[in-house]
This record gives structure tokens, C-alpha cells and sequence, in this order.
């Protein structure tokens, strides 16, 4: 029997530094071991995060988690580190499980996850085709490519990995999406065997006619905060019923069933909080053997909170609390549709060209202020880069001191140290000016600015239709790019088991990192091509069609006029100094 | 829907087509993702397409929408005029994200639209009204980052509406989604099928058939069944639990199984119902 598994007080931020949004809010709760537990409740309301935060791959703001007598997390000097005790006896998996590969083969796959529980080669190899043979996977499969398998093997394939580590408590995310029906039986099947032994799992998942005949507590998660709940109840705060429940509610609605104690019984003793089919049409049955019998007609009254009207009920409130969070995620500052890209980069230049002519620390001091007071109405946009303008500024620093330092005697010349300051601050002004540019266009609009502005070289055969295409699908891929190499150092925590900080891959892994991520980065690409062409993409074309173009409008005016003015203004100013 | 006699129009016509990919390495077996499938599609129908993983039904439906693949033997015939002319249809996946350009709804479908070359003047008025026809009219510039997976999927398949597709093809789109999300999208593209869309609905949710679907399931690359979705729960004889659908291991919808169970009973309700409202309609219907 392993240890329970206890939350108390947790609190966990967003860790982008531009909202401090909270994802998880005072969340207490106890998962026991020895039983399976499900989290339920809407997309966005907690769950995964919950599930990630319980295998260490969030930072905790406030709070603690602990496995029997072990904190997940540990001091060691500055830092919070991992704890391997208790990292090592969970195997999470984390949703899309199927797409996370990083070797050439089953078989490397299967020892990533075992390497660091450090086995023995022989070991190894059994519980590897142990792990195969609960999954349902035959043993040939370990030389094959694990990227060549059918998406229901690369699912199997994700929970052998998780298997093979023997870990005494599993945490999934979602893991029936998209399994046919024989995958889920075996899914429950793995989950029950885990469960005989004693062992802990907590599952998030929306499917409730699969998995709440299984499950022996229910968690719900909302808002950021967890509760637990008894199963029947938990029904209603999961995004939709289950099956039996709409079938018996739609059976009261018609007055076809007669009121039956066995609808919604709290606690039943068959794993489901709700009656097994044959339940239901032993009762049917006895209804209609009366009807055809006495051929009379049973008035059934109108029950005004008959379960289908009371389930209805119960979700209109559920949906009035989502509300006002919704609203909040409206307002997030100025729209990219505000000014013509055109004039935020003619206005960009007009301004980096003036800063660029400044000569003395004066001149470059009033350029700065300029730029801060211009960089006011777009400062949401420049948070997100304090921790670059931070490391550019100290590394600034360093190139003075280097710079001003004599060795011969042993000196530091100011001279030589300004010229420095005065060349890297005004690189850095225009830097700072940029960083706002790209929230203020779409990728989209960047796309017709350009056809619009060059189009007529289209007609010397330059491709720049294609090209301004382009443009926007580099947009497009760069945030996947770096999503991309997130969700792999996620893994090597999840998998590797890595006790360094988050979101960044340990440097001893880097190497091993590195080939996988090039390879997940090309099959990226690839879908995305595919996924393109499957929306009518990339098929050639005749003449160019514009659907929408863009328009030099007054707020235009308004930006390229202050930007002139500031830069003409600091070129006069420089001339009269 | 009771129109028996709705206008038989063949859009698509398939004849023994056969995929064979080719070979990605020696000794690899060739083993036809599809073979030897003959199907008609007409106008105005809703195909629920099910199968397990595996099963080639994507590849059916990408062949179906005029895709070229390697492999591809048979004929593939389509009697129908699109706005992008010879071009294969569009298709939506279970993650649209992929494929996704724009910033916002409206930018997406607009660009796709484009991208299709439609004539330009109609096109902000398609994407507008397209994204309208899937209840998206009042988020047409919410940031896409901001919209649920539903939400996206819901742009996905405006896109495809902007473009006048004869025929939508959803390729596991509710997959992905948590239940409230997914009867969303099955809801709006209902509707677009009651205003006579045609539409290919591949998945592995049983309970989101209805009794008027042409139900087509796959298995190993051919068809086992293709007819009225009621045919497929039929058993031969009350107890004798040989459905077509028990048969090939499909998980039945729960009104199903209830159904089943009076049958052993010696209730038959016929037609035989597999949702929640037909069985209720079917019982308080009985013996009156």
C-alpha cells in the first residue's frame, strides 16, 4: 500500500510574466492511495494544470504537497528542487500522450522513460515486455519507429511507457480522447489491475460513461479550486451528463417511465452511480406489461423538478458563474487592427533614424525620454521583454568595464568606456521602440501591407505574392517553434524525471533533446503543410485576390505625424545644441 | 427529415478504389489502407462514418474529397461545381489549430477565402456570413489564442462553409473537445445539414448518430455496412446479441442497450430506437 497524497494550501500562478493570472487557487485535497480518483469540470477549469502541479511541472506559489512523509518539492540552496522520492513513484501522462516521442525505436522509447530508474539490462527488458503485453502491444513492436505506429498504438504505447516504470501512483490527462471502444475496455482494464495492487491513480477526464464505473472518488475542479464530490453529484458539474443519465431523463420527460428509486441512487453498489440498462428495462418493462394489461392510462402528475428539468437547472447556474471570468479575457488593451501597418513601420524608421543620429550622452538622454513617453499608451506590450531589456542592459555594462579597462596599469579610462554606452544605448532605444510593433499588426495585415505596397513586382516576375504568404506563416510557426520546446522540457521532467528548474531542458539533456525536437519540429511543419492543403492552400494561382485592403486612416495620421515630429524634433534640437 | 424522395443527386461516386501506400522501407509489408470501396455519396446526406483506429476511415474520406494520395487505384468521380474549381475539398481535423493563419475568426476565414480565390468582392461578406451560419457572428475579432477548442473548430468549419463546399467533411472534430463543446459543434452542423448541407461525419461516438443517418462503418480497409443507421442495431433474434454492431465490438449508445433489454423482455420497439429522445418517444408510444 503506497502513501496518500496530500495538497494543502497550493497555489500556483501562470508563469508568463505578463498576467500573473492564478490557475490554481487554496486547493486541499487529499487523494488516497489505493483508489482511483477522478477530476472533473469544464476545459479550462483546472485539471490539467492540477495534474501537473501534482507531478512537479509547475512551480507552487504558496502551499505544500507531500506523498505520505516526502515533500515534492525540497530546498537546496536558492532553489526549489525536485524531490526523486517522490517524482520517481509517479508516472504522469500528459494529454496528446500519443505525439511526445523522442527515439528511433519502442525500444529507446521504453528506455527513456526506465532510465532513470536505473534497471538492469535484464530487468529492463522484462518489464518492458510486461508493460507491452498490459497495453496490448506485441512484442515485435520494440524495433519499430514509434512514429510509424497507428494513433491507437502510439496510445497504447504511452501508457506501456508509464507501466514500465511501475509507478505507484498514475496521473492521466484525457486518456480515452479519441481511443476506440476496445482501447478504452483496456484502458479500464489497466486501471483496475492498478488499483488491486494497492496502488493510486488520479485521472482528468470528460468521459464519464467509460470511467465513473471505475472510479472511487470523485474531485471537482472549477475555477482553479477542487472540491471533492460524491460521484452522482459530481455528474452535474461535469461539462455533460453521461449517457444513462440523459436516456433516464428524457424517459421522465415523456412520462414513459414511472418514478423509479433507482434513478440517481447516491450509492450503488455496480461501480456506476447510475442503473444498468437491464435496470432500466426490468422497470420499463413492468410499466408497459401493466399498460397492455389494464389498457388504461397511467396518469403520471407533471413533477415539476423532474431530473431532466433539474439537470437543465443545475447547468444554467454552473453557466452563470462562468461568466464573468469570460469577461475579464475580453479586455486585453489595444486592438491589432487599430493602425496600418505601413505607417507603424515607416514611423518605426522615421523615429530609429533620429535616434540613430544622436552623437552625445545629452542628445542620447533627451532621445530616451522621447522614447519612453512615446512607448507609454503600448507599455502592456513591452512587459513581456523586461527580462531581455534586463540582460541587454547588464551586458551593456559588462562591454563598458571591458572596454574601459587597462591592464597596464591596472585602470579603468572613461574615455573609452563612452563611446560604448553611447553606441549600444541608442541600439537599445530602438530596440525597446520595436518591441510593441509586433502586437500591433497581424501577421495577416503585415501580409497586405507588403502585396499592397510591392505588388507591382509582381509584374517583373518577382514571386511576392508567395512571399508575403510566407511572411505570415513564419508568424504563424514561430510560436510553435517555442511551444515546441516547452512542451519537450516539460517532458524531460515528466519522463527523465530531471530535478533542475522548469521549463527549461536540463543541460545533460540538451544533446538527447536535441535530434528529437529537430524531428518533432520537420513533422510539425509537415502537418501544418498538410493541414494547410487540406484548406485549399498552396494550389496555384491565377491573378491575386484581395479580399480586404488595407486603408491609411486618421489614427494613421495621428502615429506618423507624432512619430515625425518627435524625430524631426530631436534632430533640430541636436543641430541647436 | 421524412423526404424519401429527396433529389437522388450523385455529388461523389467511388468504384473499387484501392490505397496502397508505398513503400517506406524493405520489408515492410504492403498492406492496402483501403481496398476495393464502391460508394455513392448524394446530395443533402449526412454520413456518419465510424470505424476503430485504423480502420482507413480518413483515408476514405480524403480520397472521397478529391485528395491525391500515393497509392490510389479506382475511380474517383464527382459531379459537383465549387468555387475553387478542381481543387479538392476542404477538410476539418481534430486539431483545425494546425492549420489556423489568421489572428482573429474573421482574418482566418477571410484569408482562406482568399487563398480559394473567390472573387473578392464577396468574400468579407461570405466570411461574415459563414462565420453567422456557426454562431461566431459576435466573436469575428476575438483574438483566435482566446477561443475555446470548439470555438476553433467552429472557425475551421466556417471556413469551409465560406467556401460553398458541397460537401463538409469532419474528420474527428469532436474528439478533442469536452462533451459541452462537442454537442456545440454537432448541434450547429446539424443545423447546417437541416439547411441542406451534405456532410461526412466521421467518429467514434455512437451516441451522436440519429436514426436518419446513412451510417457507413469500416473495418481492415473495407466497408462492412453502409445503410440506415437503425439496420446496424438489428439483432436476428431477441437474445441473440449478433447485431452488426455488437459483432465488431462497437461500444452501442446506452438507449441501445435499454432497447436490447426489452427486446429479451419481449418488448420490441420498433423502429428500433438508439437515442435517448427516440426511446423515449418509442415507450411512451407503446401499446397505445
Amino acid at each position: 500500500m503506497g502513501a496518500d497524497w496530500k495538497l494543502s494550501g497550493v497555489n500556483v500562478y501562470a508563469q508568463s510574466s505578463a498576467a500573473q493570472k492564478q490557475l490554481l487557487h487554496e486547493v486541499n485535497h487529499t487523494f488516497k492511495a489505493g483508489e482511483i480518483t477522478l477530476l472533473v469540470g469544464r476545459n479550462g477549469a483546472g485539471k490539467s494544470t492540477l495534474l501537473e502541479t501534482m507531478a512537479g511541472l509547475h512551480s507552487i506559489h504558496r502551499g505544500s504537497i507531500r506523498m505520505g512523509n516526502e515533500s515534492i518539492w525540497i530546498k537546496r540552496g536558492r532553489k526549489d528542487r525536485l524531490n526523486p522520492e517522490v517524482t520517481l513513484k509517479l508516472g504522469l501522462a500528459m494529454q496528446n500522450a500519443q505525439s511526445q516521442w523522442f527515439a528511433a525505436s519502442v525500444r529507446e522509447e521504453l528506455r527513456y522513460s526506465l532510465k532513470p530508474y536505473q534497471v538492469g539490462d535484464a530487468a529492463a527488458e522484462a518489464r518492458m515486455e510486461r508493460a507491452l503485453n498490459e497495453a496490448g502491444l506485441p512484442p515485435e513492436i520494440l524495433t519499430q519507429d514509434p512514429w510509424t505506429l497507428s494513433g491507437g498504438q502510439q496510445r497504447r504505447l504511452s501508457l506501456a511507457c508509464l507501466l514500465a516504470c511501475e509507478p505507484e501512483w498514475l496521473l492521466l490527462d484525457e486518456p480515452t480522447a479519441g481511443l476506440d471502444a476496445v482501447g478504452i475496455q483496456r484502458l479500464c482494464a489497466v486501471l483496475a489491475a492498478h488499483r488491486a495492487s494497492g496502488r493510486g491513480a488520479v485521472v482528468a477526464t470528460h468521459d464519464l460513461d467509460a470511467l465513473l464505473p471505475l472510479a472511487d472518488a470523485v474531485a471537482v475542479v472549477s475555477g482553479g479550486t477542487v472540491r471533492a464530490a460524491a460521484a452522482a453529484a459530481a455528474m452535474k458539474h461535469a461539462a455533460a451528463a453521461p449517457q444513462a443519465l440523459r436516456v433516464l431523463a428524457e424517459l421522465h420527460a415523456e412520462a414513459a417511465l414511472p418514478p423509479l428509486e433507482l434513478a440517481l441512487a447516491p450509492e450503488r453498489s455496480g461501480g456506476a452511480p447510475w442503473p444498468a440498462a437491464s435496470e432500466v428495462a426490468a422497470a420499463l418493462a413492468l410499466a408497459l406489461e401493466h399498460r397492455t394489461a389494464e389498457h388504461t392510462q397511467v396518469a403520471v402528475p407533471e413533477d415539476s423538478s423532474s431530473p431532466k428539468q433539474k439537470f437543465l437547472a443545475d447547468k444554467e447556474d454552473a453557466k452563470e458563474s462562468e461568466l464573468p471570468k469570460k469577461a475579464i479575457n475580453q479586455s486585453s488593451g489595444m486592438r491589432s487592427d487599430r493602425f496600418d501597418p505601413r505607417a507603424l513601420i515607416l514611423s518605426y524608421l522615421v523615429l530609429a533614424a533620429s535616434i540613430f543620429m544622436q552623437q552625445s550622452g545629452l542628445e542620447l538622454l533627451l532621445a530616451g525620454i522621447a522614447t519612453v513617453l512615446l512607448l507609454i499608451p503600448f507599455r502592456a506590450f513591452i512587459r513581456p521583454w523586461i527580462g531581455i531589456l534586463r540582460a541587454y542592459a547588464i551586458m551593456i555594462m559588462i562591454f563598458c568595464v571591458v572596454g574601459g579597462i587597462g591592464l597596464d596599469p591596472l585602470s579603468f579610462d572613461a574615455g573609452k568606456a563612452w563611446p560604448i554606452v553611447l553606441r549600444f544605448g541608442k541600439l537599445f532605444l530602438i530596440m525597446m521602440l520595436g518591441m510593441p510593433l509586433l502586437n500591433l499588426m497581424t501577421p495577416y495585415r503585415l501580409q497586405r501591407a507588403i502585396e499592397q505596397t510591392f505588388g507591382w513586382l509582381g509584374k517583373l516576375g518577382v514571386p511576392i505574392h508567395s512571399f508575403a504568404l510566407i511572411v505570415t506563416l513564419i508568424f504563424r510557426f514561430i510560436p510553435l517553434l517555442t511551444g515546441e520546446w516547452e512542451r519537450f522540457a516539460k517532458l524531460a521532467h515528466a519522463r527523465g524525471k530531471a530535478d533542475t528548474p522548469l521549463r527549461k531542458v536540463p543541460l545533460k539533456n540538451v544533446h538527447a533533446v536535441l535530434i528529437p525536437y529537430v524531428r518533432s519540429i520537420l513533422r510539425l511543419a509537415e502537418q501544418m503543410s498538410d493541414a494547410l492543403e487540406a484548406r485549399g492552400f498552396g494550389y496555384k494561382k491565377g491573378k491575386p485576390v484581395y479580399a480586404f485592403r488595407l486603408r491609411f486612416d486618421r489614427s494613421d495620421a495621428w502615429l506618423l505625424s507624432i512619430a515625425g515630429g518627435c524625430g524631426l524634433g530631436l534632430i533640430v534640437i541636436r543641430s541647436l545644441l | 427529415m421524412g423526404e424519401i424522395f429527396l433529389e437522388h443527386i450523385v455529388q461523389i461516386e467511388l468504384k473499387q478504389v484501392t490505397v496502397i501506400p508505398p513503400l517506406m522501407h524493405e520489408g515492410q509489408k504492403r498492406k492496402p489502407i483501403i481496398q476495393n470501396v464502391s460508394m455513392m455519396i448524394h446530395k443533402g446526406e449526412w454520413i456518419a462514418l465510424i470505424g476503430r483506429n485504423g480502420s482507413g476511415k480518413s483515408t476514405l474520406a480524403k480520397v472521397a474529397a478529391g485528395y491525391r494520395a500515393a497509392g490510389v487505384t479506382g475511380k474517383v468521380a464527382n459531379h459537383f461545381h465549387t468555387a475553387g474549381k478542381g481543387k479538392p475539398l476542404p477538410i476539418v481535423m481534430q486539431q483545425p489549430e494546425a492549420a489556423m493563419v489568421g489572428a482573429t475568426p474573421w482574418e482566418d476565414v477571410l484569408l482562406m477565402l482568399e487563398q480559394n480565390e473567390l472573387p473578392a468582392g464577396i468574400i468579407p461578406m461570405e466570411a461574415e456570413r459563414a462565420l453567422q451560419s456557426v454562431g461566431m457572428g459576435e466573436r469575428l475579432h476575438q483574438p483566435l489564442g482566446t477561443l475555446s477548442g470548439g470555438q476553433k473548430q467552429l472557425v475551421a468549419i466556417a471556413g469551409c462553409i465560406g467556401m460553398q463546399t458541397p460537401l463538409l467533411v469532419l474528420d474527428e472534430v469532436t474528439a478533442m473537445l469536452d462533451p459541452e463543446a462537442s454537442s456545440t459543434v454537432l448541434r450547429q452542423v446539424r443545423e447546417l445539414h437541416e439547411n441542406g448541407a451534405t456532410v461526412i461525419w466521421i467518429t467514434q461516438k455512437l451516441e451522436e448518430l440519429l436514426e436518419t443517418d446513412r451510417l457507413i462503418a469500416m473495418d481492415e480497409g473495407t466497408i462492412l455496412f453502409d445503410g440506415q443507421a437503425g439496420a446496424w442495431f438489428e439483432r436476428s433474434a431477441p437474445s441473440a446479441k449478433d447485431s452488426l454492431c455488437e459483432r465488431h465490438g462497437f461500444e452501442a449508445p446506452y438507449a441501445a442497450q435499454v432497447a436490447w433489454e426489452l427486446e429479451e423482455r419481449g418488448i420490441r420497439l420498433t423502429p428500433f430506437p438508439f437515442t435517448a429522445e427516440t426511446l423515449a418517444k418509442a415507450v411512451s408510444s407503446y401499446g397505445r
